[in-house]
């Protein structure tokens, strides 16, 4: 018997426990790759003569295995205790890394690679015709967790329903990106943009004007995203 | 930076004044083939040659600006230097079908300037500030 039920030993309801959940699970025959714990197959076999006779009886008849043997001699490891062996090993690692060239990404000339689904500064859509998407459902303003988005909607001169106010406090924002999944238009999306640092903090607090701004200018890229991403949603 | 004999080798490749260049700006003498430049004049090169240069390290930009920045990379190369799109927006068919004719011109991030953005209210304040009016008294 292996040191790990040797273990389970000194727990007898451990044992019980996993001996009923065997006989449960080899009752239904197919499913015994379903075990609770990762075991070798010499100590399932013990666990299947254990469920015939008596647990605590079986675990003191278990034969006794060197958990050393076949492992570094106490010679070998006071020796490699006392030279400092893995200390020589880890710095020789290190020096090897020296010569080696580096990983450094070199920014803002080289860039780490990025997600398609990844979520940046927001934008607003338009659809290919022009006409703005959003149409002031409010959904994006209920789930929003961090309360960043203000919706204010009025009937445009056409009787269509559109905002008047769309404002996102980017300083509030946590970027789960609940909004662009509660969109039912696609309309509010986090584009791949990250670099919109500014200055002064008011810069942050973006109105409708600027969100659409920011989605005019980047439409080729958001709707290549998420080309690249339909199939998976 | 990383070894002699790849400085060397890029130097020859690069040429000597591509490679003094480089070191004025990206630090490293890099050699790669050139894969399109954008509507500011930045351009764009790629080695996929991984004995050559680190994966990751394989895309890289020359601005065109002395004051460099990363938003001065327009949306479209954006994707293709972030390793969003495998192909640059020159031979990508999907990005140029899906530009729609509206499209707005790029601007980088321009805090800290008078271009930069400043919120503004949208709609009619609905909270009006009291303007005090008081009545003439009549003299006793």
């Amino acid at each position: 018997m292996s040191s790990f039920a040797r273990r389970l030993a000194l727990h007898p309801s451990a044992i019980r426990f996993i001996s009923r959940t065997n006989a449960q699970q080899l009752s239904v025959g197919r499913r015994v790759y379903l075990r609770p714990l990762s075991t070798t197959p010499k100590l399932l076999a013990s666990d299947h003569q254990h469920q015939h006779g008596h647990n605590d009886a079986a675990a003191s008849r278990a034969k006794y295995v060197n958990p050393y043997k076949g492992g570094p001699s106490a010679i070998d490891k006071a020796v490699h205790l006392f030279f400092f062996t893995e200390i020589i090993r880890g710095m020789w690692i290190v020096l090897e890394q020296f010569f080696r060239p580096p990983y450094t990404i070199m920014y803002p000339f080289e860039k780490g690679p990025l997600s398609p689904r990844f979520r940046g500064e927001h934008a607003l859509r338009r659809y290919p015709s022009g006409e703005e998407r959003c149409i002031a459902c409010k959904l994006c303003e209920a789930i929003c967790p961090a309360q960043a988005i203000t919706i204010e909607s009025e009937a445009r001169e056409d009787g269509s329903r559109r905002t008047t106010k769309y404002d996102i406090d980017m300083t509030k924002c946590i970027y789960c990106g609940f909004c662009q999944e509660a969109c039912p238009v696609d309309a509010i999306v986090e584009t791949q943009n990250f670099e919109y640092s500014t200055e002064t903090r008011e810069e942050l607090l973006y109105n409708k004007e600027k969100l659409l701004a920011n989605g005019d200018r980047a439409e080729a890229e958001i709707a290549a995203n998420l080309h690249a991403d339909h199939v998976y949603r | 930076m990383v070894s002699l004999w790849r400085t060397l080798r890029n130097m020859r490749r690069t040429g000597l004044r591509e490679w003094w260049r480089q070191l004025q700006y990206i630090g490293d003498a890099k050699s790669g083939r050139f894969v399109g430049r954008d509507q500011f004049g930045n351009r764009y090169f790629e080695n996929l040659n991984a004995e050559e240069e680190v994966p990751g390290r394989h895309r890289w930009v020359d601005y065109s600006q002395h004051e460099y920045n990363a938003t001065q990379v327009p949306a479209e190369w954006h994707s293709w230097l972030s390793h969003i799109r495998k192909d640059p927006p020159t031979e990508d068919a999907v990005m140029q079908n899906l530009s729609p004719p509206w499209k707005a011109p790029w601007t980088e991030n321009l805090t800290g300037t008078r271009g930069a953005y400043r919120p503004y209210n949208t709609v009619a304040p609905k909270i009006l500030t009291w303007e005090p009016k008081s009545a003439q008294r009549e003299a006793p």
